[in-house]
C-alpha cells in the first residue's frame, strides 16, 4: 500500500508535465528566430508583388498541395484554387500581371516553413491608413498535438509600433490601448514584427 | 436523429427567434407605412446638402466629419458597406445592402435621425440604443475600414442591440468586444424577421440553421428565385474560406452572402457575391454549394398596401 501512492503521484506528475508539454504555449518569439530568414523572404517577396497586383495566397490542405489564390480587382475579388504545379496557377497568375517566376518563389518559400496565408490587412492611426503584413504558419512541432491553438501568426509593420512594459502591441503609445487583429493580443519581436498563437490561421 | 427530435430542432431554428420581436410603435413621429421607396439619386442630393454636423451628445466616440463622409460614402457607393474584419456584422451589412438597394433616401435620413436625436424610427420599427452601444460606436478598432466608418459602426450596434433571436439570449447588453461574440450574431429566422420588419421587401426563405434547404437542383432553384428577387445565401464561411486545416468541420452556416449571378457550366458553378464591402467571383463544384448553403432567401417588394 505504502508504494501506490508514489506511483499515483509520478503518473500524475507525468501527465501534468506532458499536457504541459501540449500546451503550445512553447511556441514562442524564438521560433521567429529559429526560421526568420525564410519567413522575412516571405515578408519581402509577397510585399514586392503585392504592390504590382493586390492579392493574397492560403494553403487549403493538410499536405500543403492545394493554394487558394484572391486576386483583388478594382471591380471584383477572384478567388481561384489550383493544386501546386499546375500549370493553369501560373497562366493565372501572368493573365494579372503577377511576376510567375516571383509567386513560384513565394510559393516555395511558404510550402517550405507550413505558412498557411499571406495577406495584407489595413489598420488606421489617427484615421490614416497604414497596411501591415500578416503572415500564418502552422509549426511542425510535437508539443502542440493537443493544443487548439496551432497557428503561428506575425505581423509585419512598416513603422515601429508600441508596446507596453508586457511586450504587447498598442493602438498607439498615448492611448494604452492593447491593439487585438482577429481577436488576438500581439506580443513584440521586434520593434516591427509581432507575433501571436492563434487556434486559426485567418 | 429520430424524427421528432429534428421536428423540434426545425421549431426550435425557426420559431424561437421571435423571443424579442422589435417594438412596433405606430404613434412615433415620422413613422410612415407607406414611406416610398427612393432612388439613390434622391439620397445624394439630401446627403450633400448636409456640408457640416455638429458633435452628438448621445454618441461621444463619433467624429461628426467621419460620420458625414461615411453616410455620404455609403450613399454614392452602396457596395462599400463594410461589416468588419473579425465580427458577427455580416447578417447586418447584408440587410443594410437591401435597405440602400430598396431605400437609401431612407437609410439616409434614418441614420441622421439617430445621430441627432439618439433614437429614430423606421417605418413600424424605433430604434432606441442603449448607453453601452452609444458609448462603443466610433470607438471600435482593428476591424479594417469600419475603424473610420462611425456611420456603419453605429448602425450595425443599433441593429444587433434592437433586433433578438435565439443565439442571443445568453449575451443581451453590450460589452466591449461583444461586435465579435454571440450578443451580434444573427441566426436565419432573425436575418428573415430583421428583412420583413425593418424594409419593403416579402422574403421567401428556404432552410435553417442546422439543416440545408431541400429544394431540388440548388442551381436551377437559385436561378429562379434571382429572376423574382434580390436573393441572399446563408452559407457555411468555415468551408467557403477555410480558417483551419482540419479535417473535421463544424456543419454550420455563419455567414450571409447577396447573390448577383450563378451559372453552372460541366458541374462547375460560378458565383459572384457581394459581402465585406466588394463583389467576388468565385468557382466551386456543384456537389460542394450544396454541402455549405444553408438557408436561400428570396426578397421581392411588397406592393404598398402590404405591412
Amino acid at each position: 500500500m505504502r508504494n501506490k501512492y508514489p506511483s499515483q503521484l509520478v503518473f500524475l506528475l507525468s501527465l501534468t508535465l506532458l499536457l504541459h508539454s501540449c500546451s503550445g504555449i512553447k511556441i514562442t518569439s524564438r521560433y521567429y528566430f529559429e526560421h526568420e530568414k525564410v519567413l522575412d523572404q516571405v515578408e519581402s517577396s509577397y510585399r514586392t508583388l503585392y504592390k504590382d497586383k493586390p492579392f493574397s495566397l492560403a494553403f487549403t490542405d493538410k499536405l500543403f498541395r492545394t493554394l487558394s489564390m484572391e486576386i483583388i480587382t478594382d471591380s471584383l475579388t477572384y478567388i481561384y484554387e489550383f493544386n501546386l504545379n499546375e500549370k493553369r496557377m501560373n497562366d493565372t497568375a501572368a493573365k494579372y500581371h503577377i511576376d510567375t517566376a516571383g509567386l513560384n518563389r513565394l510559393v516555395g518559400y511558404m510550402r517550405s516553413i507550413h505558412c498557411t496565408w499571406v495577406n495584407t490587412f489595413d489598420y488606421y492611426v489617427d484615421d490614416s491608413k497604414r497596411m501591415l503584413i500578416f503572415i500564418s504558419v502552422k509549426p511542425v512541432m510535437t508539443q502542440d498535438v493537443l493544443s487548439y491553438k496551432k497557428y503561428y501568426i506575425l505581423t509585419y509593420y512598416t513603422q515601429p509600433q508600441h508596446f507596453d512594459p508586457q511586450g504587447r502591441l498598442l493602438d498607439k503609445r498615448k492611448l494604452r490601448r492593447i491593439r487585438k487583429i482577429n481577436g488576438e493580443i500581439f506580443y513584440r519581436i521586434n520593434d516591427k514584427v509581432c507575433y501571436t498563437i492563434s487556434g486559426q490561421f485567418r | 436523429m429520430g424524427r421528432w427530435m429534428k421536428c423540434f430542432l426545425v421549431l426550435c431554428t425557426q420559431h424561437l427567434t421571435y423571443i424579442s420581436p422589435a417594438m412596433p410603435m405606430p404613434g412615433i413621429p415620422g413613422y410612415d407605412p407607406l414611406t416610398p421607396t427612393s432612388t439613390q439619386q434622391q439620397a445624394i442630393v439630401f446627403v450633400d446638402s448636409i456640408s457640416e454636423l455638429s458633435p452628438s451628445i448621445y454618441w461621444p466616440g463619433i467624429k461628426p466629419a467621419l460620420f458625414l463622409q461615411n453616410v455620404k460614402t455609403n450613399v454614392h457607393e452602396p457596395l462599400s458597406i463594410y461589416p468588419g474584419r473579425g465580427t458577427n456584422f455580416c447578417g447586418y451589412g447584408a440587410l443594410t445592402y437591401l435597405f440602400l438597394q430598396d431605400d437609401p433616401l431612407g437609410y439616409a435620413r434614418l441614420l441622421f435621425q439617430l445621430y441627432r436625436e439618439g433614437k429614430a424610427s423606421y417605418r413600424n420599427t424605433f430604434f432606441n440604443p442603449s448607453l453601452e452601444v452609444e458609448s462603443a460606436a466610433g470607438t471600435l478598432r482593428s476591424k479594417g475600414i469600419l475603424d473610420i466608418h462611425p456611420a456603419e459602426q453605429m448602425w450595425f450596434l443599433c441593429l444587433a442591440d434592437h433586433f433578438k433571436g435565439y443565439l442571443n439570449f445568453f449575451h443581451r447588453t453590450y460589452h466591449p468586444g461583444d461586435e465579435d461574440s454571440f450578443w451580434a450574431a444573427v441566426n436565419y429566422a432573425k436575418f428573415n424577421r430583421m428583412v420583413r420588419q425593418l424594409l419593403h421587401y416579402k422574403v421567401n426563405a428556404r432552410g435553417s440553421d442546422l439543416f440545408r434547404p431541400a429544394v431540388g437542383n440548388t442551381v436551377d432553384y437559385i436561378t429562379k428565385k434571382m429572376k423574382e428577387g434580390i436573393v441572399v445565401l446563408y452559407v457555411n464561411n468555415r468551408i467557403l474560406h477555410k480558417k483551419k486545416l482540419e479535417k473535421i468541420k463544424l456543419q454550420i452556416p455563419t455567414h450571409y452572402v447577396i447573390l448577383e449571378s450563378i451559372a453552372n457550366v460541366n458541374d462547375t458553378v460560378t458565383l459572384i457575391y457581394w459581402d465585406y464591402g466588394s463583389k467576388t467571383l468565385r468557382q466551386i463544384k456543384s456537389g460542394f454549394l450544396n454541402k455549405i448553403i444553408f438557408g436561400i432567401s428570396c426578397c421581392t417588394k411588397k406592393e404598398t398596401h402590404e405591412e
